[in-house]
């Protein structure tokens, strides 16, 4: 199997979301995965840009979209951001032949063209659909049993589930199920689903630090041992966010790291915390990963 | 509970014919994910999930409310349509698939060309035109990848990236946003 890989803009280039790329492409490949970069990837033009203008978001996520197609290769993205972006695309398209037009149009000037071919997927159902949780068992060799974790589902990878067609959103059990092949606890609690206030960072930074405090108070009461991630606003939010939100709250027991999905995978493959950036998050992961290393790193 | 909007709920009620746009509900329903606006009942199931809304004293019921009332000065100069944090939570609620998300993103369509965008997504919007991404590429992040045994860095083709920019009309947005200037 091979697929186009789409990285966005944060995954790549942030300090604490490079574990994520690292772990994403360690995973594809114990999985024997072929993947091949987007060429010269840009922006996907994701929900803030689509605030600012439609047509250009649309016509901007498309370029990646067509590069793709070029390729003949579906899309494969761990970013919830852009696989909200580029579902979106698909379906402008199919459903308003006038948006149509404008955004062929726009192409065209810059010498693209997108048919409208490929189907954008989000690494963590693709690993449920196309992989199977039993072929994650299979390459299990680390046991994570020890470990409690609050599974941060996101809204940009589920909602709507017209759109994104994974699982009805308000429930979901697909990622836990994958988490549960390496033994991990992933627990359930109030307010799991629900938004981090990503968005607003930037724009309204007061609303998105409330928002972000209670998801955080949710986990903390919740008893993890670490939060897990599949979104990269996700992450900034709950891991660089995650200080500031102690101070301003005055949560001094607040100390929850937290991990991006694939990055549990790896650790479950036996890759070591180091391989896969554990060591460049904004919260320290020292404590997690010594749960799992049986108090001891290598 | 703070009040976003210090007017309140009832600031300026009762609202008569004379104040409003009556037509604006028709102008928000004619645009890309408009169109779901005319199918609401009020019934407020987009509240009762707003994670917003459980902050501070937001209500996307009231926000449709004062569209389909036809408050389009209002509407469209003040917060309320800026602090919905795109979950679409609402979106999935909706029993008449008025799809609120999309109706915000109208209307911030709206806004955006009357020079009324949120400053912090233009200025994330010339950063992607700087650099083809939002984000700056840094030698310390180039390093960290190296000894990550990440490929380098690929450079965004921000050429052409600047194109479609351009000739979708966002350099006119931009443009509306930074004089403050009405384009219409």
């Amino acid at each position: 199997m091979k697929m186009a890989m789409a990285w966005g803009c944060l995954v790549p280039t942030r300090r604490s979301l490079l574990g994520y790329e690292a772990a994403t492409r360690k995973v594809l490949e114990t999985l024997n995965i072929e993947t091949v970069d987007v060429p010269n990837e840009t922006c996907c033009a994701p929900f803030w840009m689509q605030s600012l203008d439609l047509t250009t978001s649309i016509a901007m996520a498309a370029r990646n979209l067509a590069k793709a197609e070029e390729m003949g290769l579906d899309l494969l993205t761990p970013c919830s951001g852009c696989f909200h972006s580029y579902k979106r695309v698909n379906h402008v398209l199919e459903t308003y032949p006038d948006m149509r037009e404008r955004v062929d149009d726009i192409l065209r000037s810059v010498g693209l063209h997108y048919e409208g071919k490929v189907e954008a997927r989000h690494l963590v159902d693709f690993l449920h659909k196309d992989i199977g949780a039993d072929k994650l068992k299979e390459k299990s060799t680390r046991d994570l049993s020890s470990l409690s974790i609050g599974l941060r589902y996101g809204c940009h990878m589920l909602k709507p589930h017209e759109l994104l067609n994974i699982e009805y959103s308000e429930r979901p059990t697909f990622a836990d199920e994958l988490l549960d092949q390496f033994g991990i606890d992933s627990v359930q609690y109030a307010g799991r689903h629900r938004c981090c206030g990503g968005l607003l960072r930037g724009v309204q930074d007061d609303v998105a630090d409330r928002v972000l405090h209670e998801r955080l108070s949710d986990a903390n009461e919740a008893g993890v041992d670490g939060i897990v991630t599949v979104c990269s606003l996700c992450h900034l939010q709950h891991d660089m966010g995650q200080r500031s939100i102690k101070r301003k709250f005055e949560m001094d027991d607040l100390d929850l790291p937290v991990l991006h999905f694939p990055q549990l995978i790896a650790l479950g493959f036996g890759y070591t915390p180091e391989e896969i950036g554990l060591d460049l998050h904004t919260i320290k992961t020292d404590k997690l990963v010594a749960k799992i290393m049986g108090g001891g790193r290598r | 509970m703070e009040q976003t909007d210090k007017k309140g709920y009832r600031g300026d009620f009762p609202v008569r014919d004379e104040d409003v746009t009556s037509s604006f509900k028709y102008e928000v329903a004619d645009w890309v994910g408009g169109e779901g606006l005319l199918r609401c009942l009020k019934c407020g199931a987009c509240s009762g999930g707003c994670p917003v809304g459980s902050v501070i004293d937001y209500r996307p019921r009231k926000v449709l409310g004062n569209v389909l009332l036809g408050l389009k000065d209002e509407v469209l100069s003040s917060d309320q349509i800026w602090l919905c944090a795109a979950c679409f939570t609402c979106e999935e609620r909706c029993v008449q698939q008025v799809n609120f998300t999309d109706v915000v993103t109208v209307l911030r369509n709206m806004a955006s060309r009357e020079g009324n965008a949120a400053p912090g997504y233009i200025k994330m919007a010339e950063m992607v035109m700087e650099n083809g991404r939002v984000t700056a590429r840094t030698g310390l992040v180039d390093k960290m990848r190296e000894k990550l045994g990440l490929p380098p860095l690929q450079d965004p083709d921000v050429e052409q990236l600047r194109a479609i920019m351009r000739a979708a009309g966002l350099n006119d947005v931009i443009a509306a946003n930074k004089k403050g200037a009405v384009s219409k």
